[in-house]
């Protein structure tokens, strides 16, 4: 090739690179063989202590549920992962079908009419949905439960500050834990309300029947729902209780949790606000020989076509994770999610039973109803200790609630517990022990 | 080459076996009759072998990178070695939760923070966050950090502009509407930032330029030092778009360029796989001006042990749950391992190198609107085909027709008519040949040959303004309108 271009040396492809701009070495150190490769990183990756070393009770929006084995075979055929955006359709038929179901299944858990084909995150796809409720309605407040995660609050103060939006916190009633419907109706009378967003379970486990009382009170006020698609098995889809809008974290349904990421963003709306909405799109068409096709479609809402008016600046999404997440949906099937749901749900109720006996542990913290996870609060000593001290029994005993940053407000050591579908009785009656074990030993200390 | 893709007659997942009108799901105690689903939810129950030959078979109607040369300029759609894909399924990254105690977690939390001092060699910039979900979500974050920035010396409200060449990305643009800026775009002069133009739309509005180097047009900004003088003198911000970052490894970095701030995607220059569309990995790299405003925690090491750091009053907080995609960035980790100092130094080389190549072969066929010396990709025009009545639409899809993935086409926007060409490091000569000789049939063949391209996929040309004229974007819409689905055709014989 040097020959063809008529130069000795590569080097005289850099010439365009001013020598003052020219760097020496990177200092990053040798190559390796892939054998020493491999020995390295398992040396590093022995020095986690994975979830099957333990009794889980880690949840949230991140979950750690058995996947059918041919979930990530179906994800490990490299003619889906090792594809790109599939902008020339013709050629990218299969992952445009698998995006179309993925579609067409969020639009039918939630309860919608269009889904599109990713976000990064449940977390970005709430941020998204916020900046979508502006786009479609006036005003310059967003409505958020106080019970949020701190982290989702974080992520969407940072959607909210671009243009300029101010969140505002609904707080929650401190016995059952759901959401003050007062404090909605004085917010929305007060004005300047362009969206609302409540999680279906809520930040602290719960379902709160009031978010089905939300669009009564915000009226022409764009609704989003925040919904775990797993729940949405047993509970009635959000659009059918007004929702305008269904987000959601999708990591559960077939990935395992890689630490934090990979995830999935979900995200549902109304046919008539399609054209406001963020990511990519997949729509049915035909082809020149009238048969059934697929294509990324309403591209004029995007960053590659609309630049600075596009309504995102989604480029890169999650396809590969909606794969699973679909392929998982079709393998376990709508019967065996909603036996999957009321299984860990049973988990839950006699480990908040076993844990609510304890002297010094209120369990659940709140009254409302809950799925497979419930906030715990202890009566002494710190959620770091208690936890520490359940982990040196083997016992991952969910996490704390509260914002790690300095300086950041605290409402108690509360912990969110959620029974992994891995731990059975054994595992149930370990945590309990374990756990009166840690209150009773802070009790002596103090 | 003759190629013929997989032409598989499959249903849709839900036709395969109609789900029936559901009964209703289990009940679980205390769960109030309103947020009860009354109907399970509709979608086909299917044994596991008719949802692994269904999702096989789509498999098959799909190009990736194993089975053809991805040509998409901007996308360095490069070999995804498979040692990655093994360990990134060990329990010890897999099975791994991001809230369990950091104790568990020192293996992953060393990760990161190895991956994060390597590319803090690569860009220059010594404090990096692995945060992002992708680039674009790292174009944001960083505009936000620059907002911040603005925000502690009381300029906010005076800087309101962010800048770019008429080449960037679209994402740069997008990014900084999000980040609450106005966007003023600077025409190009052959193909490069004009020093004048720019000179006279920096101000003391100026917030931030954002730059890619090398540009979408292939070329490099040979005059970075002056642009990132400019920028300075004027008090703006100098952003670095790592999309393109492969073409220069080991030869400058963004922090030599001057640059304050970057981005990088591990799905382009550290292999990861792109799975159809993402996941991808983006990386935030700071230098010591807007390095306190990264997203937290951030990873440090405290004698021997790792932990996450949330004592950083200038952050900007979270932009995202947990860490980023640390099954990604244990990839980017293993790629840059096994590559090392000489390793990414032969990257950049090959990948420029092979850009010339091809730039030099197919520049015979089709004009080449700017310098010849390029970096990880180059440019061509397709308006010379207009007079016989075809379009770089049609080259495109006649190209797919040979077995091989398409340039990235009508952009940059710039030229008429464009295509982008990047084919990387991982591509052997014998491949660049092959599409060195598909582009020449392609693009000698008869104007009816490529106006009926493809006919060896899946499917034939797609209406794709059908698609977003007559929008059905789910198996709802299509019940909705069962008149307009359309039943597979007879097969078309191929050519």
């Amino acid at each position: 090739m040097l020959e063809a271009l008529g130069i000795s040396s590569v080097e005289q492809l850099f010439t365009d690179v001013p020598k003052k701009a020219r760097i020496g070495r990177l200092g990053v150190g040798p190559g390796h063989e892939e054998p020493d490769v491999v020995r390295a990183v398992d040396q590093l990756l022995e020095r986690n202590k994975p979830l099957s070393k333990f009794a889980n009770f880690l949840g949230g929006r991140v979950s750690a549920r058995y996947s059918p084995a041919a979930v990530d075979s179906i994800v490990s055929r490299s003619e889906f992962y090792t594809s790109y955006t599939p902008y020339q359709p013709e050629a990218s038929q299969g992952m445009l079908r698998v995006l179309f179901e993925f579609q067409s299944l969020w639009v039918e858990l939630s309860g919608l009419d269009v889904a599109n084909a990713s976000l990064y995150d449940g977390a970005t796809a709430a941020g998204e949905a916020l900046l979508f409720c502006r786009r479609i309605h006036e005003g310059g407040k967003f409505l958020i439960p106080a019970s949020l995660p701190w982290e989702e609050k974080s992520v969407l103060q940072n959607y909210a500050m671009g243009p300029r939006l101010e969140l505002q916190e609904i707080p929650y009633d401190d016995r059952t834990g759901r959401l003050d419907l007062e404090a909605v109706r004085t917010a929305v009378a007060a004005g300047d309300v362009f969206g609302m967003l409540a999680d279906v379970p809520n930040g602290f486990g719960h379902v709160d029947e009031g978010v089905a009382e939300l669009k009564g009170i915000l009226g022409k006020i764009p609704l989003v729902v925040s919904a775990d698609p797993l729940s949405l098995s047993v509970l009635e889809a959000p659009g059918h209780y007004g929702a305008d809008v269904v987000v959601g974290e999708g990591q559960g349904f077939g990935m395992s949790p890689s630490f934090g990421g990979p995830l999935l963003g979900l995200f549902a709306c109304r046919h008539e606000h399609v054209r406001s909405s963020p990511g990519r799109i997949v729509g049915a068409t035909r082809d020149v020989d009238g048969r059934t096709a697929f294509a990324l479609t309403l591209q004029t809402r995007e960053q590659h076509i609309r630049r600075s008016r596009a309504t995102s600046n989604i480029c890169t999404n999650q396809s590969l994770i909606a794969l699973a997440f679909v392929v998982y949906a079709t393998t376990v099937g709508p019967r065996g999610l909603a036996e999957l749901q009321r299984s860990l749900a049973e988990k839950a109720r006699t480990l908040a039973s076993a844990l609510g006996a304890i002297d010094g542990i209120q369990a659940p913290r709140f009254d409302a109803p809950y799925l497979g996870e419930f906030t715990v609060e202890l009566k002494r000593g710190t959620a770091a200790e208690f936890l520490d001290r359940l982990r040196r029994r083997k016992v991952l005993g969910g996490y704390s609630l509260a914002d790690p940053r300095p300086g950041a407000s605290s409402s108690g050591e509360r912990i969110l517990v959620a029974p992994s579908d891995t731990v059975g009785p054994k595992e149930i009656a370990k945590y309990a022990r374990a756990a009166r074990t840690a209150v009773e030993a802070v009790g002596r200390s103090a | 080459m003759t190629f013929r893709q997989a032409r598989w007659d499959e249903p849709a997942v839900w036709d395969l076996a109609p789900p029936r009108a559901g009964d209703a799901p289990p009940e679980i105690p205390g769960i109030p009759d309103r947020m009860r689903r009354k109907e399970a939810v509709r979608w086909p129950e299917l044994g596991e072998l008719e949802v692994v030959r269904h999702y096989t078979r789509l498999s098959q109607m799909n190009f990736g990178i194993d089975t053809v040369p991805y040509a998409l300029g901007s996308c360095t759609m490069k070999y995804n070695p498979k040692v990655s894909e093994l360990l990134a399924r060990r329990p010890g990254a897999a099975d791994m939760h991001p809230y369990q105690p950091e104790a568990t977690a020192q293996g992953a939390l060393e990760v990161i923070w190895r991956l994060e001092k390597i590319l803090a060699r690569v860009t220059g910039l010594s404090e990096v966050s692995l945060q992002p979900g992708a680039g674009a979500h790292g174009e944001w974050a960083a505009l936000l950090m620059v907002r911040a920035y603005f925000r502690d010396r009381g300029e906010l409200d005076q800087r309101t502009e962010v800048l770019l060449p008429d080449t960037a990305h679209g994402t740069n643009p997008a990014s900084a509407m999000m980040a609450g800026f106005s966007t003023r775009e600077i025409a190009s002069k052959e193909g490069c930032v004009d020093l004048d133009a720019l000179r006279s739309a920096v101000s003391d509005k100026t917030a931030c330029f954002m730059l890619t180097n090398p540009n979408t047009a292939g070329l490099f900004e040979s005059d970075i030092l002056e642009i990132a003088e400019i920028v300075h003198g004027a008090g703006g911000t100098l952003y670095y778009d790592g999309a393109n970052l492969n073409a220069i490894l080991g030869v400058t970095h963004p922090g030599r360029m001057g640059f304050d701030v970057a981005h990088l995607n591990l799905h382009k220059t550290f292999a990861t796989p792109h799975g159809g569309g993402g996941p991808g990995a983006g990386v935030l790299a700071a230098g010591e001006k807007l390095g306190p405003y990264l997203p937290v925690p951030r990873i440090v090491k405290n004698g021997r042990k790792f932990r996450f750091d949330y004592d950083r009053p200038k952050s900007i907080g979270k932009i995202k749950t947990a860490y980023g995609n640390f099954g990604l960035d244990l990839r980017a980790f293993v790629f840059a391992l096994t590559h090392g100092e000489e390793g990414l130094n032969h990257v950049s080389r090959r990948a420029v190198l092979n850009s010339n190549y091809l730039g030099l072969k197919m520049g015979k066929y089709l004009p080449r609107p700017f310098r010849t010396l390029v970096k990880h990709e180059f440019v061509l025009s397709g308006v010379p085909l207009k007079a016989k009545g075809v379009r770089t639409l049609d080259l495109a899809k006649r190209l797919l027709d040979e077995g091989v993935h398409a340039p990235t086409i009508y952009f940059p926007a710039l030229v008429e008519e464009s295509l982008m060409i990047e084919l990387p490091e991982t591509e052997s000569k014998r491949e660049l040949d092959g599409y060195i000789a598909a582009f020449e049939r392609a693009v000698t063949d008869t104007p009816e040959n490529l106006h009926a391209a493809p006919r060896n996929l899946a499917v034939g040309r797609i209406d794709e303004v059908l698609a977003a004229r007559e929008p059905r974007l789910s198996w709802k819409d299509l019940r909705a309108h069962p008149a307009k689905v359309e039943t597979p055709g007879p097969v078309p014989p191929a050519p």
